[in-house]
């Protein structure tokens, strides 16, 4: 069969600030979560630029895009994609080791990020013994192992029960508001999206408006 | 980041044991070949070399091609008395011993020699466990070490030779090479317990000079259409040609085991592979380089490798010690040198690591965004 092919994103132009909280807010096949890899540096663009941090992305290879993906940006993602035969502080250290630091510097800091979100008593369970917002905990903490700039969060709550769901977008906030992380959210739910400070609506791979 | 190897390995442990098991089948049939090939060449080598190299042999002349089994199994035929009194007056020779040899049991051989001559047969320097060598008007044997256990039999006991009671009145200290499968006599004893008179299955020649012996080699091979002559040096050709063989075999063997372990290995790193593409993406997407993927499937190879080529090492020592010591009784023929050792479990390695390059190099090429979506 013939290969179609598609764009997800057409004539898209955003521009994020240092410390800005954003909501990407569509709904399925509406281009939000290619717009989120693709500021993520997980994806480049066919056509066009993407600048982080300064530095043009379009025309990386695989490796650089993760040098900047592991310095500069922290994932945060619905199904948590943690590692299942880590432990939880194995999985928060792991970005560290990427990062070339040692395997007792990385679970020195995996622990008080831990610590830091109330998990210090599960940080040696594995995933599979962590409730879903106790997952997610451990997932924004891994998103955070190497101090990024940028936080990702794509339908960070679609897992969760509302009370988890509440605790993780109280997190979020506090990243933004405490530590001055820039939050990039992509989310379908217009209620989680007013958390954010600016909200950019897309339809088929279109800014509807901001 | 080789304890993420390691956890990857232990959380998957019917994966790891199936990757292993195709290298444990591998080298141990490898080493296990090998060691019969290298142990034949130690037992010859340490039993040629106290025979002095300019030695020449005369026997009957025989076909290798109707030869089966050890070594001490094949039987020639004897020479006569008129050819061993030929022999004797040959131009050019110093010494000329006569020796009856007759295979016993499939793994010793009976020789009666002049206990006078037993410098030229190698067998003068045997240091004795019990008992001591017979004299030439003694009647009775000196076993070697592995034939006194495989008989059972301690000095003053008899043993059985041609439907005849021997006296065992020595046995040899162990390790000897083939010496500790001999069963020693005088020739003369030897003459009564075959029922032969100036026979002899081989016959031993000193030169005078060793520029006699290409002379005394073309004299018997022209004049006795019947007898064949070698030197050692002949001797070990034939015997490296023998193991030449046999390494040979353990080649062709080991490549089909090597070629049947690769392929297993391929096929359940690649499905390890394909199982944590969930993994493999995520863990690229939170960072990692190519490099790094590479490195940690690269890694599992190796610790899976090194931990079944030493275990394949250890069941290779023990079919070994089976071989020599219950299928054998004590006989060395099977020897895993340090050379065949680590070039087995080198070998293991970098078969597997060759192996992984593919299921790794997929992994790599892992797509991220779809690991994600997937999750």
């Amino acid at each position: 069969m013939k290969e179609v092919e598609t764009h997800a994103l057409r004539g898209v132009n955003v521009r994020i600030e240092r410390g800005e909280y954003v909501a990407i807010i569509g709904q399925s096949g509406s281009g939000k979560s290619t717009l989120m890899h693709i500021i993520g540096c997980l994806d480049t663009p066919t056509k066009g630029s993407v600048v982080v941090e300064g530095r043009e992305i379009s025309e990386l290879n695989d490796d650089e895009l993760a040098k900047i993906r592991r310095q500069k940006i922290g994932f945060v993602f619905q199904a948590f994609n943690l590692i299942g035969s880590l432990t939880a502080i194995e999985n928060v250290a792991m970005p560290m080791r990427f990062n070339g630091y040692t395997k007792t510097e990385s679970i020195k800091h995996a622990k008080e990020l831990l610590k830091r979100v109330g998990l210090e008593k599960r940080m040696n369970h594995k995933p599979n013994e962590l409730s879903g917002g106790e997952q997610q905990r451990v997932a924004i903490c891994r998103a955070l192992a190497n101090d990024p700039e940028i936080i990702l969060a794509d339908e960070p709550t679609g897992n969760l029960d509302s009370k988890s769901g509440s605790e993780i977008i109280a997190l979020l906030e506090e990243l933004h508001g405490k530590m001055g992380k820039t939050i990039v959210m992509v989310t379908h739910d217009q209620s989680l999206a007013k958390h954010a400070k600016r909200q950019i609506r897309l339809k088929d791979g279109q800014i509807l408006n901001e | 980041m080789l304890d993420f190897a390691l956890k990857d390995l232990k959380g998957h442990r019917v994966r790891t044991i199936l990757t292993g098991l195709g290298i444990v089948i591998a080298i141990t049939a490898i080493v296990s070949l090998g060691s019969i090939s290298a142990g034949i060449g130690e037992m010859v080598t340490s039993s040629t070399s106290k025979v002095g190299s300019d030695t020449i042999f005369v026997t009957k002349k025989f076909d290798m091609s109707q030869m089966s089994g050890p070594p001490t199994a094949w039987q020639i035929d004897d020479l006569t008395e008129d050819e061993v009194d030929s022999l004797r007056s040959l131009s050019g020779a110093k010494r000329v011993v006569p020796v009856i040899a007759r295979n016993f049991g499939g793994l010793m051989e009976v020789d009666a020699v002049d206990m006078d001559d037993l410098d030229i047969f190698g067998a003068a320097d045997l240091t004795f466990k019990e008992g001591s060598m017979p004299t030439n008007d003694d009647q009775g044997v000196a076993l070697g070490y592995v034939a006194a256990g495989v008989l059972g039999a301690s000095v003053g006991d008899y043993i059985t030779l041609n439907k005849k009671e021997v006296e065992v009145l020595g046995i040899v200290e162990e390790g000897y090479g083939s010496y500790d499968l001999v069963i020693l006599m005088p020739y003369k004893y030897g003459e009564d317990v075959y029922d032969l008179t100036g026979r002899a299955t081989q016959v031993m020649i000193e030169p005078q000079d060793v520029s006699y012996v290409e002379e005394i080699k073309n004299t018997i091979t022209d004049e006795f259409d019947d007898l064949s002559a070698m030197t050692m040096e002949d001797a070990l050709a034939m015997t490296k040609q023998m193991t030449q063989t046999l390494d040979i075999m353990t080649l062709g063997i080991g490549f089909v085991a090597s070629l049947v372990a690769a392929i297993g290995i391929i096929i359940t790193m690649y499905t390890s592979v394909l199982e944590r593409r969930r993994q493999l993406g995520i863990m690229k997407a939170v960072g990692a380089l190519r490099r790094t993927i590479m490195k940690q499937i690269l890694e599992e190879a190796l610790i899976v490798s090194v931990i079944s080529s030493l275990l394949a090492l250890g069941i290779s020592f023990f079919f070994v010690d089976l071989i020599n010591n219950v299928l054998l009784g004590g006989t060395k023929i099977a020897v895993i040198t340090p050379v065949l050792a680590v070039g087995a479990v080198s070998y293991g390695v970098i078969l597997t690591i060759l192996s992984s390059l593919y299921p790794a190099w997929v992994a790599v090429k892992i797509d991220p965004i779809e690991a994600i979506r997937k999750g």
